[in-house]
């Protein structure tokens, strides 16, 4: 194993966005978080993306107001230019309702979809209108690992800061599914989290994963507080918290986020 | 093709803004049915719609009105470049 491969991976938190149930954006959530305020579990309400031109507006999903809210709030906290910054977009499975419209419509008899589902439905749907909204001609990468997916994409972001020596945007988001498909995929709402990280910047803190012992048996640290103990297992995003309760306490110390069965993700964290 | 090509085909208003309604919440469009323009251009200029747009509405109308629209018909650009050609298309080939 050579030098730059012992090294521990590193980057450091320039900004943060959330969005989810009862969660309106990381300035609550960090209240919510660092225990000075009850969390209240609500339904988790997304913003109309005044950004995107009047025809994609109109067209905007619930994975694209929600990767927008989250990665323009992370992008406004950290200084960054958002058309200047590589993305990493990561989704358990994209946009729930979307994909259940054009179920829909397969099983009716006539089968035609519409054109706007359609454009909607490819995985990297949130990339291409988080593209047209800040005029980003970076590098994007779109990811999917199931419920594993926060974990992988943030492996991804933290592998590309080192690669790059550059700031990389992350975000991580799933949408409610309705039924029949929320009989095996019982994801309930919206969840959103982004994450600016940078190689040199950021005074939040400084992740770390060590190469020779990035993933363990362990399991995930849990959250103390029962309802986002269940926002944390109900949305695969949300497999996020403890990883946003240690940003929001400036915890240092060890923690491991749910990843792959026997090779959890193990995350260190350090003041800047 | 037995669409007229002039700016005012006949057309009953009431279908006119029964099409209008179709338009507005296929596209999700901010305004109500009635501030349509039924001369105005459907496509670019005037309502502002796009490509995509232009396919979700004859999708929309096809389905609801059992015709045909396709995306090969020679004679689009006349069938959408209004309200009132469209609601006159639809008038004359609907088959419910």
């Amino acid at each position: 194993m050579n030098q730059a491969i012992r090294a521990a991976l590193t980057a450091r938190v320039a900004g943060i966005g959330v969005l989810g149930p009862g969660l309106a954006d990381w300035v609550q959530a960090r209240a919510i978080l660092r225990g000075e305020q009850t969390y209240v579990a609500q339904p988790c309400v997304l913003p109309v993306p005044q950004i995107l031109p009047p025809a994609e507006r109109r067209r905007a999903t619930a994975v694209i107001k929600l990767t927008l809210a989250t990665g323009l709030e992370a992008v406004a906290a950290a200084g960054l230019k958002a058309a200047e910054l590589a993305t990493v977009f990561t989704s358990s499975g994209g946009d729930g309702r979307n994909c259940h419209e054009i179920c829909a419509a397969l099983a009716s008899s006539d089968r035609l979809i519409s054109p706007t589902r359609f454009h909607n439905s490819v995985h990297n749907a949130a990339s291409g209108y988080w593209g047209i909204a800040t005029g980003a001609m970076a590098p994007s990468a779109v990811l999917c690992a199931f419920d594993a997916s926060f974990a992988a994409g943030l492996l991804e972001a933290m592998v590309q800061v080192a690669v790059t020596s550059a700031p990389v945007l992350l975000l991580a988001y799933d949408t409610d599914y309705p039924e029949p498909l929320h009989r095996v995929r019982p994801i309930p709402d919206s969840f959103g989290v982004a994450l600016a990280l940078s190689p040199t910047a950021g005074d939040l803190a400084r992740l770390a994963v060590d190469p020779a012992a990035a993933f363990t048996a362990e399991p995930a640290t849990r959250m103390d507080d029962a309802a986002l103990e269940a926002l944390r297992l109900a949305i695969p995003a949300a497999r996020a918290l403890p990883l946003l309760r240690a940003l929001a306490l400036g915890a240092p110390g060890g923690l491991v986020l749910d990843h792959l069965p026997g090779q959890q993700l193990a995350l260190e964290l350090s003041p800047c | 093709m037995s669409v007229p090509n002039t700016a005012t085909p006949p057309v009953d208003p009431a279908l006119m803004r029964e099409v209008a309604q179709h338009i507005v919440a296929a596209l999700n469009l901010d305004l109500p049915a009635e501030d349509i323009d039924p001369d105005a251009p459907l496509y670019g200029e005037g309502l502002g719609l796009d490509s995509i747009d232009i396919l979700e509405i004859a999708l929309v109308l096809s389905k609801h009105y059992g015709l045909q629209l396709r995306s090969d018909d020679a004679n689009n650009h006349v069938i959408f470049r209004s309200l009132r050609n469209l609601a006159a298309y639809v008038g004359e080939k609907r088959t419910r």
